[in-house]
């Protein structure tokens, strides 16, 4: 038997770290000489021992690559997007987004009752924010990067270095608050522009995880280079540092709860009592990032990952619409039209 | 297939039904005070509005005299969600409000007119006044 050259297409591929991760996978399979993924033509070549039968080859490689959602496929499929996955996902997104509308509703935010803030009351302050309209900035910022990584064929790496970042810079920068008596915070025009920025990043996130783009890389191309996906194998060191500082971001991103913490932060006057302060409060918020962020990798199924993907698209550009329309009326550019 | 799809637009269609109702819903163990003048007195020859921040404002709307001196009172107590951070655009109002305590808002003659609206700096929550 000769070495032969197949050619497959490959659904599902959208970004360098796909390419990496199925040329890894695919070249521990007996029988693959050499594996050259085209992330453009959304192709894969691979060179070896495996007969004649392409159409058999491709099931047999789609199953090794199945668990991380490729498929591969002899003939390009024509309409590559699955909309029928639209019709979980819509109903999801929208059944989530009432389940949030009545947790608002329900008062969550009347479970705060002490007058007094101790390491404890900072913690549970943390826990209520995260089950707040805090979570559409901050949930919605980490939900839209962790999916988009996971996607990408990244795992828990980024997710951690995001929350340990967020965690040392409330720790660190609450602290400087406590001692220096100072806060730190953007005036209006800071405050509308990083909310256009983070709602217009979210939404093109979002767009992406819906995955009904047959340009993917068009569209990679205007996601900011903080996010490293364009540059995620060429430089690792600029994925870390992606994490790193959108953890530390979300100290400064516009949520009610953060805010009021650092004001208290300022009456504490010592860095490690405003320091420990800011840190209890990020570790109440800590359960409910961490399964948005860690949720997406127990999905495994590649269905169940891709309709996860487009629900969280779906809700993600929803938050990041609502968070610029926000941002617009808390700069009074327009009137309050959705309060709640 | 059609009725799976036909499934999933009642679906979606009644979850977004439920968040809209929720929204314009009166809210939380009537929170809200209906009618709207109620939290307006005078005080000293001065119009007071009386706002209680937490968890939205509340009364969300307000009917109150136009054109005289006015001053708005709101009372933040265990206040740590976003109505902390008051907004009022129109006369470029902006503090972030002590979690517990009583905020003095001063709103000139001339701008007792009209509607005025207030939000969070996340622009979640709103109020507003009327006067007339």
């Amino acid at each position: 038997m000769e070495e032969q050259k197949y050619t497959f297409h490959v659904q599902g591929m959208h970004c360098a770290s796909c390419v990496v991760l199925i040329e890894d996978v695919l070249k521990g399979i007996p029988g693959v000489g050499g594996v050259a993924a085209n992330l453009s033509r959304r192709e894969v070549v691979v060179v070896g021992l495996l007969g004649d039968d392409a159409e058999g080859i491709a099931n047999e490689l789609s199953k090794h690559i199945a668990p991380h959602g490729y498929t591969l496929a002899v003939e390009k499929k024509k309409a590559s997007v699955d909309w029928s996955e639209f019709s979980y996902a819509i109903p999801i997104a929208a059944a989530l987004v009432m389940g949030f509308v009545a947790l608002q509703k329900s008062g969550v935010v009347d479970l705060i009752d002490a007058s007094t803030i101790g390491y404890g009351t900072a913690f549970f302050i943390g826990v209520i924010a995260s089950l707040s309209t805090c979570l559409a900035v901050v949930g919605g910022l980490v939900l839209s990067v962790s999916a988009n990584y996971a996607k990408g064929g990244d795992t828990w790496r980024p997710q951690v270095l995001f929350h340990a970042s967020r965690m040392a810079s409330f720790f660190i920068l609450g602290g400087a608050i406590g001692a220096l008596g100072t806060i730190f915070r953007f005036g209006p025009s800071g405050n509308l522009f990083l909310g256009l920025v983070v709602g217009i990043v979210m939404f093109l996130l979002g767009l992406n995880l819906l995955d009904i783009f047959h340009a993917p890389k068009k569209l990679q191309i205007t996601m900011p280079k903080l996010f490293g996906r364009a540059t995620a194998v060429h430089a690792k060191s600029s994925h870390i540092l992606a994490s790193l500082s959108l953890g530390a971001l979300t100290f400064f991103l516009p949520c009610g709860f953060t805010q009021s913490m650092q004001i208290y932060t300022l009456t504490t006057g010592s860095f490690l009592r405003g320091g420990l302060i800011m840190l209890a409060f990020s570790l109440g918020t800590f359960p409910v990032l961490a399964l948005l962020s860690f949720g997406s990798l127990k999905i495994t199924s590649g269905r169940a990952r891709r309709i996860f993907f487009k629900t969280s698209g779906i809700i993600v550009m929803l938050l990041a619409l609502w968070g610029i329309i926000g941002a617009l009326t808390a700069a009074g550019f327009i009137d309050p039209i959705i309060t709640l | 297939m059609t009725n799976k799809i036909a499934l999933s637009i009642i679906l979606a269609a009644m979850f977004v039904g439920g968040a809209i109702y929720l929204s314009s819903g009166s809210g939380s163990a009537g929170r809200e005070v209906e009618g709207g003048s109620e939290g307006v007195s005078v005080e000293n020859g001065v119009q007071m509005i009386d706002l209680a921040a937490k968890g939205g404002y509340y009364p969300k709307k307000i009917v109150a005299k136009a054109g005289i001196p006015t001053t708005l009172r709101v009372r933040t107590k265990n206040t740590f969600d976003c109505s902390s951070a008051l907004i009022i655009p129109s006369i470029k109002y902006q503090k972030n409000l002590s979690s517990t305590g009583e905020e003095l808002i001063t709103i000139p003659v001339e701008r007792a007119t009209g509607t005025l609206r207030g939000t969070c700096s996340m622009g979640m929550y709103g109020f507003e006044i009327a006067f007339r």
